[in-house]
């Protein structure tokens, strides 16, 4: 079954469409990150899903039921933007009065739960507006994981997030996900930070999906290259780009990057034999990030 | 990872109870609405105290109250105009109960809460119910404050407690219908409130202007001399207006969006 199935949603705001016929489907027990420009409509999606704003047309489904079904809706934990908390409200009054509106029995158990796995438990009693910006985003994650929660909906719950939350994050989701068989459908802008989590991804644009696919369908999209680095920079490029057909440079690092499905060593040897001396080579596959700028470019087809 | 998910069903009756919960937690643990009952307690005892020392040092042109009841609502052959009695009583408390049903509701929407809310909850019935009974319990807080810094003020400032034209029985029967009418008036400021959202000015300026159009209605309905039946329609009213208040609220949420 799957957790969300979108089907030709679309959402107008006056003369501006944000949704033109969306489709998405997030498996259940998947890390979804779902991947667009400013503006491209993931928000709108995301607070369509989770009932915040009407749509125009098309069809949400969550587990298979409408997504106006007040029990599956239930079982939706939220992070959009930022946690709706009140302001001079502690974290822990904050995080009660959710689990009351869960109408969660034992609600102080499961607050300190849910703080535990945020590693925020030292700060229950801090005011939540004097709470830092990263601190703030932890405590609107758990705030969605009280209720134990089938689907989360996480709008860049890594922005503002330092190393160490980032990873304290990448621990939760992926703990939830695969430990506890739910569903997170997250956006971001961090592509690295999602690459390392997401099981399957959304890619939109204009407010249509224009690509869906698994890690291992992306893994498998994400040519490998050779990069390496010479003396003589501009004599390798040169010389490459002679014997191989898809020659790049890698400006920001430095490198040379070959495309062409060729063992390192023999690139290397190449140079070698005619007379450019190579200082460092070594396999790698483009990145998500990489791979997201080639597909807004048109340089990889939709 | 297929495996059919189960949900479990919240009835009306539970979500209530929790929003309920929920909403007077929050009401009485903001100081809000402790300082709408200061307000309450102590606007009475001052009206009456300044009134009456305005009325000894400017003579005649001011006038002045004569009686503590006068402070609570006017008799119903008073008509109720436009003079200083018939205005400084009682019914100010349905101003001051905008403010507060304004200031909560909007509190919900500018802290994001009500994404948190309505995310976890498709039907909206539950919400506009529960923000209405946590307004009708404020504002019947507030004017009981309100009879009770009549009664004070009125003892300071040497007030007669005489009642001519009335009696117990028909004090009680106004302070009753003053009661039932918190409701309509708690609707109508719910009303307001859900479709200004988040712009608290707004739920405001149209909570005052709608309770200024009932404004003169309110002496006809609670005067110092009610029979039994002004309670009675004025719960009748009460229940009417807060039922189908209430259900508009409840399409107004449904039908637009939240953020």
């Amino acid at each position: 079954m799957n957790a969300i199935e979108i089907r030709n949603l679309s959402k107008h705001f006056g003369a501006k469409q944000a949704l033109a016929g969306l489709d998405m489907t997030v498996p259940q027990g998947a890390i979804y990150g779902f991947i667009g420009e400013n503006g491209s409509g993931k928000s709108t999606t995301e607070k369509i899903i989770c009932g915040l704003l009407l749509p125009s047309g098309g069809s949400v489904k969550l587990f298979g039921k409408d997504y106006t079904d007040g029990d599956v809706r239930a079982k939706i934990g939220v992070l959009i933007e930022q946690p709706g908390c009140f302001p001079n409200y502690s974290v822990w009054n904050n995080l009660l009065l959710q689990a009351a509106n869960l109408g969660i029995q034992n609600a102080e158990e499961e607050v300190r739960k849910v703080l535990k796995i945020v590693r925020m438990e030292g700060s229950a009693s801090n005011k939540f507006k004097n709470c830092s910006l990263g601190m703030k985003q932890r405590i609107g994650i758990a705030m969605a994981l009280l209720g134990d929660p089938a689907l989360l909906v996480l709008d860049e719950p890594i922005n503002g997030l330092d190393a160490d939350g980032m990873r304290i994050m990448r621990e939760v989701l992926v703990d939830i996900t695969r430990n506890q068989g739910r569903t997170v459908l997250i956006s971001s802008h961090i592509l690295s930070e999602l690459e390392k989590i997401a099981t399957h991804y959304g890619i939109i644009r204009g407010g249509k999906m224009i690509r869906e696919m698994t890690a291992e369908e992306l893994d498998a999209d994400c040519p490998v290259f050779i990069a390496l680095r010479a003396e003589n920079m501009e004599l390798a490029e040169t010389l490459l780009r002679r014997r191989f057909l898809r020659v790049e440079k890698d400006e920001e690092r430095g490198l040379l990057r070959v495309y062409d499905r060729v063992p390192p060593e023999d690139a290397a040897r190449y140079l070698y034999e005619l007379g450019v001396t190579v200082s460092e080579i070594f396999t790698q596959k483009i990145s998500l990030e990489e791979y997201y700028t080639s597909l807004m470019h048109g340089e990889v087809r939709a | 990872m297929t495996n059919a998910m189960t949900f479990e069903h919240q009835t009306f009756g539970k979500r209530l109870k929790t929003m309920c919960k929920v909403d007077f937690r929050r009401m009485f643990t903001q100081p809000l609405v402790y300082i709408m009952l200061g307000i309450s307690l102590v606007m009475p005892a001052l009206i009456l105290i300044m009134t009456t020392m305005t009325g000894e040092g400017a003579g005649e042109s001011a006038e002045m109250f004569t009686n503590v009841w006068q402070a609570v609502s006017s008799l119903s052959g008073a008509g109720g105009g436009m003079s200083l009695t018939s205005m400084c009583n009682m019914n100010l408390i349905y101003f001051l109960a905008a403010v507060l049903v304004c200031v909560f509701v909007a509190d919900d929407f500018r802290s994001g809460y009500a994404k948190n809310l309505f995310t976890v909850r498709a039907g909206r019935a539950d919400y506009a119910f529960s923000k209405s009974l946590v307004g009708f319990v404020c504002g019947v807080g507030m004017l009981v404050c309100y009879f009770v810094g009549a009664m004070i003020g009125g003892a300071i400032a040497g007030l007669p407690f005489a009642m001519e034209g009335f009696g117990v029985g028909n004090l009680v029967a106004c302070l009753l219908a003053k009661v039932f009418l918190m409701a309509v008036f708690t609707s109508i400021f719910l009303v307001m409130s859900v479709i200004a959202k988040q712009r608290l000015w707004l739920s405001i300026v149209l909570s005052l202007a709608a309770g200024m159009l009932l404004f003169t209605m309110i002496p006809m309905m609670t005067p110092l001399d009610a029979t039994v039946l002004h309670p009675v329609l004025c719960l009748a009213g009460g229940a009417l207006f807060g039922a189908g208040l209430g259900a508009v609220s409840t399409v107004i949420l449904r039908k637009t969006s939240v953020v």
